[in-house]
């Protein structure tokens, strides 16, 4: 059963759905049921396999198996893969995708407006992010990724708040463009790329693990390292690098590509934002550590000062509109920009901390994230009302729920024993060591990053203290009457993950077990690979 | 010695047994017409142009693989996969459009407008087969004739408006082709367009001048930029089964020629190429953004049809036996596709919507046909799991094989301009859908989903998820038999 774990995690999820559409609409429960039902079934698989991983191993729980294989004639063979397994870098992305499904089902439990299309959407979003995160084939990846963003163009656009034809259009249009970026390197990818060992002729395939390898790239062709071809200053392969960088950069989001992050999640249903901060967010980050850091080393190397310098662009800017904000929703979506800065200022540093670093960061933001969406639910399903300054001492009436959010808001801020406060203590590691390890960043960087730290703690501490703290008092026509603390059910949601966060904290262990195999492999990919190729100037 | 009459006439009717499907044709018109005469029911006519069109596409089938032959002393070419898998497709196109018509509301002087139809794939066939200009002029003269009269099949104002308008501009097209036939004679003195050899005299721009020339008829009957006007306004007017017939067999049919065309005459012509790459880029542009604007359904279709021109161009401009053949693929399922999409438009144009804005809500009324319509959409957009992903993927791949084998930066600049493209086209595809899940208009109760259309359209969409999944299906066939103009 072990050996198709990933198989079971994809398609569970995806033959639900199917069979989902049999059930006749009026049966909401059946479609709730079914849901949850799915994701504790994941949640079991892949918590019963954890015994299994070898964190030392690599490449686990590997699934390969033919699928497509065209004979074009003169111009050799088309193959793709159904190509799926874990690694350092997968396991700890799909351990989160499974747990926030879940708790993003359980807080889905309030949508009442046609319930069979909801769960039916979220059962497919959920096998394509679990497929996003394990497929080691490009055209795999790819039909994933794409396939994400019809479910949630729809989640958005249908149960989403009063903008959100506007939303979900800027949302699909923007990862579109993105993901035609990709496209484009994909094409150029499996035309340079063949395989070798085979019998006759050229093998062109997808294999995301050969084109990691310069040597399985065609001679003369347009991405091999030793093809002179180049537009403007740079050369195909530092072009390739940047499109998917572009690409992935819009995912992350990094800015400038920021902008539709921040109206999706405020249009956005509150189960919907939470996948969308912990998990989607986390697909860019992937797509670099996984497609185009690795396939493109060298040109990886040679722009990770601009990669660096996005990153604190993206740390600083996304932090001062957080301040900025007067929507309490808008200020998490800011704060998410903000943090998704740390994972690029990490891999930029090309050093095995700042990669570990901005990996844990993915995991421990995807847990933070989450639990900060759930919140600001949880207060606009009371009052339909999002707006800071309407709020004023909301401690006095809403204890337990205050508690939940002070403890989000530190874990947010990167506070000691909660696992942000890893995740940015190994970043700024990377980050001050990479100018002497590796002489890839510039000292000034890590240093404007701890401006981050400190701007994150303002826009914090000044909304607790605007709503949370002071008198009691409402404005804008809030009924006070409707201000009940948290039930049973948010409690279900939040007491977990408050207590991962404060776990993965205290303990990280268990992770960067995980994720160390990765980050040591990746940086001496890069740092090998990387210098041994030389840049065409 | 010149061959006795005897002998050339024994030939020609040799040669006639090589034209199973076009005789088919032939004979089918014949019939229509003359059935039509005695007032039969609807259901006859349509039995009888749908038996006629099956048989051809049979007769195709059968005939693909088989060796090439020229006839009648070289000016048609039957045989070799190309022509025999288009006529497949023609003839599909023609059984998909009489089940159109079935389920639709043209009912009047049906046996003219079946005979017509099936003149337009005659046309169509001898165009795809034609070696000759002159073959090809006719040929393209038959198909455009034919074509006038059935864009006026409504007998309203509007649609003679529209039937004029097509024919106007289609013989000023026709005129500007034939000037540059002439040309093109004056200089290799031969129509057989294979045989072109430049004389010893630098005569090579003159060539260009003809080329272009003749390119104006070609372009016009796919619907390119910049002689695309026509199209809005012929497929606003024609009956809806017509207009899906317009967007796939006579622009298969053009794209078909043009291909072999650009593919036959073996003339040091890359200057024309990069022509064809600029028409190509102007036409996605042009489709797409002009799109964006349209309220009525039909309109959106038709300037969708004038982009999807383009991605077909891309496949005709990289210019490779390979691209030849992803074109073929792209032209399947983009036959599939369109068919996909009018069925529905016609059903809801029935059920009273004409504009984007009437089609609110209608999700909720027919949940099943709002489902594979977002199918179809999603399809011609180009996103996977669908074929459509499939066919635009090796349509570009082709291209930036044929860029990083020519250097040209303008193949560079159609492929960037292709698949941004793709994202303008997503805007304007999205809209139909997101207006029949997402506004919200009167509910009426639901409708019964065992319909024709709703069969017929799954047996479509499972068309298109099966050649995603396994494209070697329709590719390795295509692949197999030894593929020849």
């Amino acid at each position: 059963m072990q050996q198709y774990l990933i198989s079971f995690l994809i398609f569970i999820p995806l033959v639900a759905a199917f069979a989902g559409i049999a059930i006749p609409s009026s049966f909401k429960r059946a479609f709730r049921i079914l849901s949850i039902g799915v994701s504790i079934l994941q949640l079991i698989l892949i918590c019963l396999s954890f015994g299994d991983y070898n964190p030392e191993a690599g490449l686990q729980f590997i699934e390969k198996h033919p699928w497509i294989t065209l004979d074009l004639g003169t111009w050799g063979t088309l193959k793709a893969e159904y190509f799926v397994a874990l690694d350092g870098l997968s396991f700890p992305l799909v351990l989160l995708s499974v747990f926030i499904l879940l708790i993003a089902t359980i807080s889905s439990w309030t949508i009442d407006h046609n319930v069979k299309g909801y769960f039916l959407l979220l059962l497919l979003l959920n096998a394509a992010i679990i497929g996003t995160f394990t497929a080691l084939d490009f055209l795999i990846f790819y039909l994933f990724f794409e396939f994400m963003l019809l479910p949630m163009f729809f989640l958005i656009a249908i149960w989403g708040g009063a903008r959100r034809e506007y939303a979900s259009i800027k949302f699909f249009l923007y990862t579109l463009v993105g993901s035609i970026f990709i496209l484009i390197v994909m094409i150029a990818l499996y035309l340079s790329v063949h395989e070798q060992g085979m019998n006759e002729g050229i093998v062109h395939s997808f294999n995301l693990l050969n084109m990691t390898d310069a040597n399985h790239f065609i001679p003369e062709s347009i991405l091999h390292p030793g093809n002179p071809w180049s537009l403007g200053i740079w050369n195909a392969r530092e072009w390739a690098f940047l499109l998917l960088f572009i690409g992935f950069a819009i995912k992350l989001p990094m800015v400038p590509f920021h902008t539709w992050l921040p109206d999706a999640h405020v249009e956005a249903p509150t189960p919907v934002s939470v996948i969308l901060a912990a998990v989607l967010l986390k697909i860019g980050g992937y797509g670099l550590a996984r497609i185009a850091i690795p396939i493109f080393p060298e040109a990886a190397l040679h722009f990770s000062m601009f990669v660096g310098i996005m990153g604190v662009v993206s740390i600083i800017y996304g932090a001062l509109n957080a301040m900025a904000s007067t929507d309490l929703k808008r200020l998490i979506a800011y704060s998410s920009v903000s943090h998704m800065g740390f994972v690029l200022l990490g891999l930029a540093s090309v050093t095995q901390e700042g990669i570990a670093g901005a990996l844990y960061q993915m995991f421990g933001h995807g847990l933070i994230s989450a639990m900060l969406f759930i919140l600001v639910g949880v207060l606009y399903d009371r009052t339909h009302d999002r707006t800071i300054s309407n709020y004023s001492g909301l401690a006095t009436r809403m204890k337990t729920y205050t508690a939940f959010v002070l403890i989000a808001f530190f874990a947010s801020m990167g506070l000691p024993g909660f696992a942000g406060f890893i995740a940015e203590i190994l970043v700024f590691l990377g980050a001050f060591k990479a100018p002497t390890a590796n002489g890839v960043l510039h000292e000034s960087l890590a240093v404007l990053a701890t401006g981050g730290l400190v701007l994150g703690a303002a826009y914090y501490l000044w909304t607790l203290q605007r709503m949370f703290f002071g008198p009691f008092n409402v404005k804008g026509g809030i009924d006070e009457a409707s201000l009940t603390d948290v039930d049973l059910r948010e409690r279900l949601m939040l007491i977990p993950l408050a207590l991962l966060t404060f776990f993965f904290g205290v303990y990280p262990q268990p992770v960067l077990n995980l994720i160390d195999g990765f980050a040591k492999q990746l940086h001496e990919l890069v740092m090998t690979a990387g210098t041994a190729l030389t840049i065409i100037p | 010695m010149e061959p006795r009459l005897n002998d050339t006439l024994h030939a020609m009717l040799t040669d006639f047994g090589f034209l199973k499907s076009e005789l088919i044709l032939a004979s089918g018109i014949m019939v229509l017409v003359i059935v039509g005469l005695f007032k039969p029911r609807a259901a006859v006519l349509h039995l009888i142009a749908l038996a006629f069109l099956l048989i051809t596409s049979i007769a195709a089938y059968v005939n693909v693989g088989y060796e090439p032959r020229l006839l009648f002393g070289g000016i048609v070419r039957s045989g070799g996969s190309f022509s025999d898998f288009f006529k497949l497709l023609f003839a599909s196109g023609g059984a998909l459009t009489v089940a159109m018509t079935w389920r639709g509301e043209q009912q009047r002087r049906l046996s003219e407008y079946y005979a017509l139809l099936l003149a337009v794939i005659l046309g169509a066939n001898f165009l795809v087969m034609s070696e000759n200009l002159l073959v090809l002029f006719l040929s393209l003269e038959l198909v455009s004739i034919s074509s006038y009269v059935l864009t006026g099949f409504s007998f309203e104002k509007k649609s003679s408006e529209g039937s004029l308008k097509y024919f106007l501009f289609g013989s000023v097209a026709s005129a500007v082709m034939l000037y540059g036939f002439t040309i093109m004679y004056g200089l290799f003195g031969t129509l057989n367009y294979p045989d072109f050899q430049l004389p010893s005299v630098d005569s090579s721009q003159l060539y260009f001048i003809a080329a272009v020339l003749s390119l104006a008829g070609f372009l016009y009957k796919i619907a390119a930029a910049p002689l695309h006007p026509w199209a809005p306004d012929v497929y606003q007017a024609a009956p809806m089964p017509i207009v899906a017939f317009f967007s796939v067999v006579p622009k298969l049919a053009g794209v078909g020629i043009l291909l072999k065309f650009s593919q036959l005459t073996r003339l040091p012509i890359t200057d024309l190429k990069l022509m064809l790459a600029g028409v190509a880029i102007l036409t996605l542009t042009v489709g797409n953004f002009a799109a964006l604007w349209q309220k009525n359904v039909k309109r959106l279709m038709a300037y969708s049809s004038i982009g999807q021109s383009g991605f077909l161009l891309v496949g005709i401009v990289s210019g490779s036996t390979q691209s030849a053949e992803f074109l073929l693929f792209y032209s399947t399922v983009y036959l599939i596709l369109t068919f996909l999409i009018f069925f529905y438009v016609q059903k809801f144009e029935m059920a009273g919507a004409t504009t984007i804005a009437d089609y609110a809500g209608i999700g909720r009324t027919y949940a099943f046909a709002g489902v594979m319509m977002l199918i179809g959409f999603i399809a011609l957009t180009g996103l996977p799991p669908t074929a459509g992903f499939t066919g635009k993927l090796f349509l570009f791949s082709a291209l930036w094989e044929s860029y990083t084998t020519s250097d040209e930066g303008i193949l560079l600049a159609l492929l960037i301009f292709g698949l941004l493209n793709t994202v303008v086209s997503l805007f304007y595809y999205l809209r139909i859908p997101y207006f029949t899940f997402i506004q919200k208009g009167e509910t009426t109760p639901a409708q019964n989903n065992l319909t024709f259309e709703n069969l017929l359209c799954l047996i479509l969409v499972l068309a298109v998820l099966v050649l995603f999944f396994s494209p070697g299906l329709l590719m390795g066939w295509i692949n197999k038999t030894n593929f020849a103009f």
